[in-house]
């Protein structure tokens, strides 16, 4: 091989970027006059355009069936993994960080995490079937919504929910009787149980609760003990349960343990009937709770379609706010 | 609830756009269908994923050939697999239809050459190659493919010319004009 001059040295990478088709103007200018002037370098291009030109004879299509069943895989693993699929997102609140998931049917989960600030502290991560990803903004919004709710400043958290957490027909029958009950609304286990046909289920419908998927949404915060004892919440988590009854306006006692709702200061709905009470009314303040759901203010019952007892009349005599 | 994004695309038609080009680029990279089929399904699945937190002024084409690299790295990553990567692809059919029977001949002899060159190159300048050469890729998505700079992806796909140039030396070339 002949040695280069310089000059063709100095030119050689604009050369093949040149005759390669990768050259800015300025520089493809500057190697068509040093061409002009350099039979070699001449030769030599016209071999890198070869050479480009066979590179891009590479350019092959592969079996057309072979790409045909490499994305009939593709499309039936993605069908899967969607399936699957929850994108989640964590954020900080009033009540510790909590987690929300949704999958392509709906809200999946909310999770308290008690023990960190990423998914590996949650419950999510170790559910079987379930393949959590980080979600996209999209998931702002419900962190917004929940944090308003959590603040008092909204009472509807109205997402569409995908109940696939459930982990049976009765939980799910519980949970869908817990979401029942309306914002400054409280009813008990024994109420729920008697609700979806099981009154002697108690116990069972407090498990339900406990492994409830979708807190604040489904909000189990809002069934209680038929002593009026809030009983229990999120595993241990009473304060949790006594700060969003307070939110939602529902009058509470402190007691030794437990605090216990203040019945006396909140309106009653007798098992069956539209019309509430106030809890002074015939026998409803020592009817069980059972049979019994509480509200925190007549605002609160009448937007569940409720009218006023036209015997004790709490329309003229409400209860007084404090 | 909706699977719809504000402004960007479903993730069904990135996969209808962009699955055969990422699978012929694995092909080509690896040369084993099987391996091709795998990787570019991985390579939708990680997309897939990452999908929802993707800018939606994000290049996808240039996204998803970076995710395609970087599991080809993985994959090359075990040395006996590299090796047996060097049989070649057979059985693609080149978008190149060459005339006569001698031209042919001589067509898929300097094809064959090239493509022993191109299969020896270290792998980045044989990714920045393959990307610049056969996708089109501009230098600054092939230097995020391969983790590098533009500049230095620029000098990758060089380097590769002028081996190519110089595996040809001594090899009758079909000469283009030298003129402008």
């Amino acid at each position: 091989m002949t040695t280069k001059s310089p000059s063709c040295r100095a030119i050689e990478l604009d050369l093949v970027a040149t005759a390669t088709g990768d050259a800015e103007s300025d520089s493809a200018e500057r190697v068509h006059r040093h061409l002009d002037t350099c039979a070699s370098c001449r030769d030599e291009f016209g071999r890198y355009r070869a050479v480009d030109s066979m590179a891009r004879g590479l350019r092959s299509t592969p079996p057309a069936d072979a790409v045909a069943k490499s994305r009939a895989g593709l499309e039936s693993r993605l069908a899967d993994l969607r399936q699957r699929r929850v994108a989640y997102r964590i954020f900080p609140s009033p009540l510790g960080h909590i987690l929300v998931g949704r999958s392509e049917h709906g809200i999946a989960v909310v999770e308290y995490l008690h023990a960190g600030t990423s998914l590996r502290a949650s419950r999510l991560a170790r559910v079987e079937g379930i393949e959590p990803v980080p979600g996209g903004p999209e998931l702002e919004r419900l962190q917004r919504d929940l944090l308003d709710y959590i603040g008092g400043r909204r009472r509807d958290l109205d997402w569409t929910l995908d109940w696939r957490l459930a982990r049976s027909e009765f939980e799910r029958a519980v949970l869908g009787a817990t979401a029942d009950i309306p914002y400054g609304a409280v009813a008990s286990y024994a109420g729920i149980a008697r609700r979806i046909g099981k009154p002697s289920a108690v116990r069972a419908v407090a498990q339900a609760l406990r492994w409830n998927p979708l807190p604040i949404v489904v909000p189990c915060h809002r069934v209680i003990g038929t002593s009026g004892r809030l009983t229990g919440y999120a595993g241990n988590k009473l304060g949790l349960k006594q700060q969003l009854l307070g939110v939602e306006g529902v009058k509470l006692r402190p007691g030794r343990g437990d605090p216990s709702i203040a019945r006396e200061a909140m309106y009653a709905l007798g098992e069956g009937e539209t019309q509430y009470c106030l809890p002074t009314c015939g026998d409803i303040g020592t009817r069980s709770l059972s049979l019994v759901t509480l509200f925190a203010s007549r605002a609160d019952a009448e937007s569940r379609g409720l009218t006023p007892c036209t015997d004790c009349r709490p329309d003229l005599h409400p209860l007084s706010a404090a | 609830m909706s699977h719809k994004r504000m402004g960007l695309q479903p993730f069904e038609t990135v996969v209808t756009a962009h699955h055969a080009e990422i699978y012929r680029y694995l092909l080509r990279v690896t040369s084993r269908s099987g391996d091709a089929d795998d990787l570019s399904q991985e390579t939708f699945l990680r997309a897939y994923r990452a999908w929802e937190r993707l800018n939606e002024d994000a290049n996808v084409r240039a996204w998803l050939f970076a995710i395609a690299t970087n599991l080809a790295r993985n994959y090359f990553r075990s040395e006996s697999r590299r090796r047996r990567a060097y049989t070649g692809v057979s059985d693609t059919r080149s978008e190149v239809d060459p005339a006569s029977p001698e031209e042919t001949r001589r067509f898929h002899e300097t094809r064959a050459l090239v493509e022993r060159v191109v299969d020896g190159l270290p792998f980045k300048q044989r990714l920045a190659f393959v990307l610049r050469k056969l996708h089109d890729l501009e230098y600054d998505a092939i230097g995020k493919s391969l983790e590098c700079s533009p500049e230095s992806a620029r000098a990758h796909v060089f380097q590769a010319l002028k081996k190519i140039r110089l595996g040809l030396n001594g090899h009758e070339l079909p000469m283009m004009e030298s003129v402008r």
